[in-house]
């Protein structure tokens, strides 16, 4: 009998948007706001409200700090960010490997 | 969106954010390399022409030329990339760990009345050592061969006691050129040539 448990999804990361945000500054040590903007394709307003949902999780720090007329979002991931994005990955390729069954060897391709 | 599509957002995601390769810092060298030598020159003429105690309190200077320019290249590389890789912050931080090491060892050998034996070979080396691990991390050929260059260099100070001691602020001067000042201005091209 197949024991395979599903892993449980965390549903803060499953979002295309926040994913990206937190993929990107994964790879980071910080980012502003206007790069992140940039790397996800998305608008301000919307940006915002993820960062904000990320914010309130614990996983982001974001600061500000006013730069002449206009201010400057820094943003960066916490641990937990970070060990949640990685636990978040390792159950997608736990998921990805149950979907696509690997052949048994000498199994014949059905034409 | 399935774990395949997840998957290959975060594998599009991190390649993008990584193959965005934007070297930074390409003053930063110079910013420091050129306050020191001149600092380290005029203390040197001070001491040939005075040869008094306060000649060596000149040093005072390289920090308070060297440190605003820092902070306002670090700004400009931040205005134009809008991040900060990890890369970058370990390079600042070697860099600021180096120069606290030569304050904090300049007081100490000041106190001890060593200085006039081994600060220089000290703060040689270390100029040495942080040139080659930046060229480690960078990747940047140049930057590591000047660094084990100066890193060899800085036992000649060593050569000069006695009342010879004013000597090591040229042969410092020299190490600076090279673990600094050179390696400066190739990264600088460099950046220039390769990326804008």
């Amino acid at each position: 009998m197949n024991t395979f448990k599903f892993p449980v999804i965390n549903p803060l990361l499953h979002s295309e948007l926040r994913l990206k945000v937190m993929v990107a500054l994964d790879s980071l040590e910080s980012a502003d706001f206007m790069y992140l903007c940039q790397i996800t394709d998305c608008t301000r307003g919307n940006l915002s409200v993820q960062i904000s949902i990320l914010k309130e999780a614990g996983y982001l720090e974001v600061s500000k700090s006013g730069i002449g007329r206009f201010s400057r979002t820094v943003c960066r991931i916490t641990r937990k960010g970070h060990d949640a994005l990685h636990a978040y990955e390792e159950g997608l390729r736990r998921l990805f490997e149950q979907q696509v069954p690997e052949k048994e060897p000498g199994e014949a391709e059905i034409a | 969106m399935n774990a395949h599509d997840e998957l290959d957002i975060i594998a599009h995601t991190r390649s993008e954010v990584m193959g965005q390769k934007v070297p930074t810092g390409e003053n930063l060298f110079l910013a420091w390399g050129y306050p020191t030598v001149i600092i380290l020159l005029l203390e040197f003429f001070a001491l040939m022409w005075w040869n008094e105690d306060w000649c060596v309190w000149l040093w005072a200077g390289i920090p308070v030329i060297g440190t605003p320019l820092m902070i306002y290249f670090l700004n400009e590389d931040y205005e134009r990339t809008r991040r900060r890789t990890l890369d970058q912050n370990v390079i600042l931080l070697m860099w600021v760990f180096i120069g606290f090491a030569c304050c904090v060892g300049g007081f100490a050998m000041g106190f001890a009345n060593v200085y006039r034996q081994c600060l220089f070979p000290f703060i040689g080396l270390m100029c040495g050592m942080g040139c080659f691990m930046t060229g480690i991390i960078l990747h940047f050929r140049p930057k590591t061969i000047c660094g084990i260059i100066a890193s060899a260099l800085s036992a000649v100070p060593l050569f000069f006691q006695g009342d010879l001691w004013p000597w090591q602020l040229l042969a410092t001067a020299v190490i600076v050129v090279i673990s600094l000042i050179i390696p400066g201005h190739l990264f600088r091209r460099y950046v220039r040539n390769t990326y804008r």
